[in-house]
């Protein structure tokens, strides 16, 4: 390993540790910081997960607040945002159990689930209306796809996980996490050809 | 070329840019896709899905951010004054027993000398004495019961 890569992995390891410490304290201030670094992520990956926008929200709380009991269970050896996404997902599946016992394949499209509204960034309304329009499409594809492929395709190509964070965060081998990114972007390639951006 | 030749191509064009994809298979992957159509109109479609899906600016909004970190601090606080409920119910518990120890042999001995000075049996002042150990503490579960315990939240939950 040269310095530079050294400098940065060691730079990394320091930061998590960091953060493991600050939860193992329950230090408010560091979760405050914490939810501002990762709110746009966590939130996005909720609603792709959940394909709810409002249950999204309430899961984003409860995320939150098991970080905060659960804290001294993060070792800080691995990515923050690798076990703040498998927090995240387990509580989603119970959410999931809780709410009809299919489960896991509950987390699959729901017809009646709220429409993905993008971010409000003040553009103008022609701009805002090709932005729901766009967001509204791809948020269509991908609660149309199972939820599996819709996970580690969200992870992979949106949240910019390595594949074995996603193995980590999903409880999958490596191998299937690679399948269902191959069939995952084979379902999506047909439903978003010539999606603008 | 076989049809494994293309899956496997498509495999690679999926995992492009993912730790671990070697340059001899980014190598293999551009010699294939300069000779194969289908292969590169499917990179070329698959590129565009993931930067569609790149490009979707989903964002929180300021007042759940607000709202999460209200409720953590709160949360906290909740936890915080549990951890020192129960140090206090711990500091407690040891104070009652370190002076159980030393005063149990004491109060045997005052009513051993009760009991011979009212000139009852011994198992009659045995048993005043047993009512006198046991009675704090069945008075002390019977308020615990009735008024909730100090470990429950206002809900009634238990933390741990």
């Amino acid at each position: 390993m040269n310095a530079a890569a050294c400098y940065f992995v060691n730079g990394m390891e320091s930061e998590t540790s960091a953060i493991a410490r600050g939860l193992r304290r329950r230090d408010p201030d560091l979760l405050d910081r914490l939810i501002e670094q990762y709110q746009h992520r966590l939130l996005r990956y909720l609603i792709y997960l959940s394909g709810n926008r409002d249950l999204a929200e309430d899961l984003f709380q409860e995320t939150w607040i098991r970080v905060l009991e659960r804290g001294s269970q993060y070792d800080g050896k691995h990515e923050f945002s690798t076990w703040l996404f498998a927090v995240a997902r387990n509580l989603t599946i119970d959410q999931m159990r809780r709410k009809s016992p299919l489960s896991l394949d509950g987390l699959n499209s729901d017809e009646d689930s709220a429409p993905l509204d993008p971010m409000d960034s003040r553009p103008s309304a022609l701009e805002v209306v090709a932005q729901h329009e766009h967001a509204d499409r791809i948020g269509a594809a991908l609660v149309s796809i199972p939820a599996e492929y819709r996970e580690a395709v969200v992870l992979r190509f949106q949240e910019g996980l390595a594949l074995d964070e996603i193995a980590t965060v999903t409880g999958a081998p490596l191998g299937t996490v690679k399948s269902r990114l191959y069939r995952g972007l084979n379902l999506l390639t047909p439903l978003l050809k010539g999606a603008q951006e | 070329m076989t049809s494994d030749i293309h899956e496997r191509a498509r495999q690679l064009i999926v995992l492009r840019g993912a730790e671990g994809f070697a340059d001899a298979q980014e190598t293999w992957l551009q010699a294939h896709l300069q000779d194969c159509d289908p292969c590169r109109e499917y990179a070329e479609a698959t590129t565009q899905v993931i930067r569609s899906l790149r490009s979707v600016p989903m964002a929180a909004t300021p007042s759940l951010v607000r709202r999460t970190q209200t409720r953590v601090r709160q949360h906290a606080q909740l936890l915080r004054q549990h951890r020192e409920r129960l140090w206090m119910v711990g500091v407690a518990c040891a104070g009652i027993g370190f002076s159980a120890a030393v005063t149990l042999p004491l109060m045997w001995k005052v009513f051993s000398w009760l009991g011979a000075w009212a000139g009852v049996s011994s198992p009659v002042w045995e048993t005043g004495f047993g009512v006198f150990v046991i009675a704090p503490a069945l008075l002390v579960s019977v308020l615990l019961l009735t008024r909730g315990t100090h470990l429950t939240d206002e809900a009634g939950r238990w933390h741990h």
